[in-house]
């Protein structure tokens, strides 16, 4: 009983993506509160993913702002899937048809130098992991309509991932003080989103810690080469085509994301 | 209707004695011009008693603020002698009414600016900059005011702490802030929440300033709060840290 609604929240959450159209809640169709079994359809379509070819290289972690996961009622954060396909160069146009209903984040990105297998890290260990951080822009989306998630809806729906902007200036964590940065985000000359790096989980990093824990735990442990987007720094920002969004993060430099007008190729 | 010198004299002692009033715009209407004069009126009957003009405060200059409030231009107050307080030193909440405090980046000059200039003349007039602290305070009831009344009550404005001096040859507009109460984080910001770049509200400043004669040396200029404010209690130890810039503190006393 249980494995058929969670296929049937995975299926409902695929076809939205697949044909462009939003579905109801998912939420309904699971007990509440049962985590594992939104992170099952989540994983139902991971697994899809990957063996229709798409190559995982990286994860997100969502909800590390305490005020997102008070209106949720959870006091954890949250992970979803990177596929290279969801992966944007610095600035080009993104076409509006790629996503349904997108907003954006400026977040801390980090690539990962070496493999996190183990379950019992510390800070060390991800100091110890970690390449080089990069600012990037996440275009979150969601596959629900009007965006009407519960904390089920958005693990279920990888997180509420749509596609990612990384920056192309790669900085070392020598001498970065992360939690200090300060972040805008502007459009049109209008900053839309501010915030600082203690906005993420206090730390962007110690949202890695845990996520590279889970990971670990889950069986998708962090990889040598993957990306990371560590949670958003600032409040999320509506979309509207044509829009091209610069953030800027202090000391990390800045990444854009550019929002297509129009639907023809 | 009460004469512009009633006004400023209800303001001013209500100020005086931290005692709430009601809202002048409920008993009428009050244009911001107006609203200007009693604030310039009631800061006379502090300069009578001996109070000195320290500088300026810019008012709404964020998006946080603007939605706290309600509204879309920037406003501004006085800053006095008697509003400075000590950093990393005490302020006496009974003193107040409803404080409450908001981070700021603080302009310190080196020489007289008026009027309308540009960002680099602005810059160039700049001797330091450092991260500041403004205790807010509304003399209206429940904190409840109309854009007029807040400009008459001296834009809010009841008190200020400035922290280390920092070369203002640096690139200042997007410092992460954060603001903690006993340690712990209650607000975050960047300084590009003040109009996008403090230096812009630098520029309104001299622009507003023209009225009163200009920005003088060795005034303090607060560009205005990053972040929503935050209210204060006694035994609360607040502190803010400025990326790059360093950080500025105080106790809140009986």
């Amino acid at each position: 009983m249980t494995e058929h609604m969670v296929s049937k929240v995975a299926e409902t959450l695929f076809e939205a993506s697949r044909t462009g159209v939003p579905c109801a809640p998912v939420k309904d169709l699971l007990p509440a509160g049962a985590l594992d079994l939104a992170y099952a359809a989540q994983e139902i379509n991971t697994a899809r993913g990957l063996a229709a070819g798409r190559r995982l290289v990286g994860r997100k972690i969502g909800l590390t702002s305490v005020a997102v996961q008070r209106q949720l009622g959870v006091n954890q954060p949250d992970y979803g899937m990177l596929f290279d396909d969801m992966a944007v160069p610095d600035g080009w146009e993104i076409a509006p048809g790629r996503l349904l209903q997108p907003k954006v984040e400026a977040e801390v990105a980090f690539v990962m130098e070496r493999d996190l297998d183990e379950e019992r890290l510390t800070i060390a260990d991800v100091l110890r992991a970690i390449a080089f951080a990069l600012p990037a822009i996440e275009v979150v989306d969601s596959r629900i309509a009007d965006w009407k998630i519960g904390i089920l809806d958005t693990i279920a729906d990888n997180a509420s991932s749509g596609l990612y902007v990384l920056g192309a200036c790669p900085k070392t964590l020598d001498g970065l003080d992360l939690r200090a940065m300060g972040m805008v985000m502007e459009t049109g000359g209008e900053p839309v989103s501010v915030g600082a790096g203690a906005a993420c989980l206090g730390d962007p990093l110690s949202a890695v810690l845990w996520l590279a824990k889970t990971m670990a735990r889950v069986g998708r442990p962090l990889k040598a080469g993957d990306t990371v987007l560590s949670g958003a720094l600032g409040p999320m920002a509506p979309v509207t085509r044509g829009d091209v969004f610069e953030a800027r993060i202090e000391g990390l430099g800045s990444v854009r994301a550019a929002f297509g007008k129009d639907d023809a190729k | 209707m009460n004469t512009l010198a009633q006004c400023a004299a209800v303001v001013d002692e209500a100020a005086r004695t931290a005692t709430a009033i009601p809202q002048f715009t409920e008993s009428g209407p009050l244009g911001v011009e107006e609203a200007y004069a009693i604030q310039a009126l009631s800061m006379e009957r502090r300069f009578a008693r001996g109070e000195t003009l320290a500088g300026i405060k810019m008012g709404l200059t964020s998006r946080a603020k603007m939605v706290q409030v309600g509204v879309a231009e920037v406003i501004w107050g006085r800053l006095t002698n008697v509003m400075r307080l000590e950093e990393g030193g005490a302020l006496s909440k009974r003193r107040y009414v409803h404080p409450r405090i908001e981070p700021e980046l603080a302009f310190i000059m080196k020489r007289e600016l008026c009027g309308a200039v540009s960002p680099a003349e602005a810059l160039s007039a700049v001797e330091a900059i450092a991260p500041a602290m403004e205790i807010i305070d509304s003399r209206y009831r429940d904190f409840k005011f109309a854009l007029p009344d807040v400009i008459a009550d001296n834009s809010s404005s009841s008190g200020f702490v400035v922290g280390p001096w920092g070369r203002p040859d640096q690139d200042f507009s997007n410092l992460g802030i954060a603001m903690e109460v006993d340690g712990r984080v209650v607000q975050l910001g960047s300084t590009a929440a003040i109009l996008g770049h403090p230096l812009r509200s630098l520029v309104a400043a001299a622009r507003a300033a023209a009225a009163i004669g200009g920005l003088k040396p060795g005034w303090i200029v607060l560009a205005g709060g990053a972040t929503a404010a935050h209210p204060l209690s006694v035994g609360q130890h607040v502190r803010t840290r400025v990326q790059n810039l360093g950080s500025v503190s105080i106790k809140v006393g009986e």
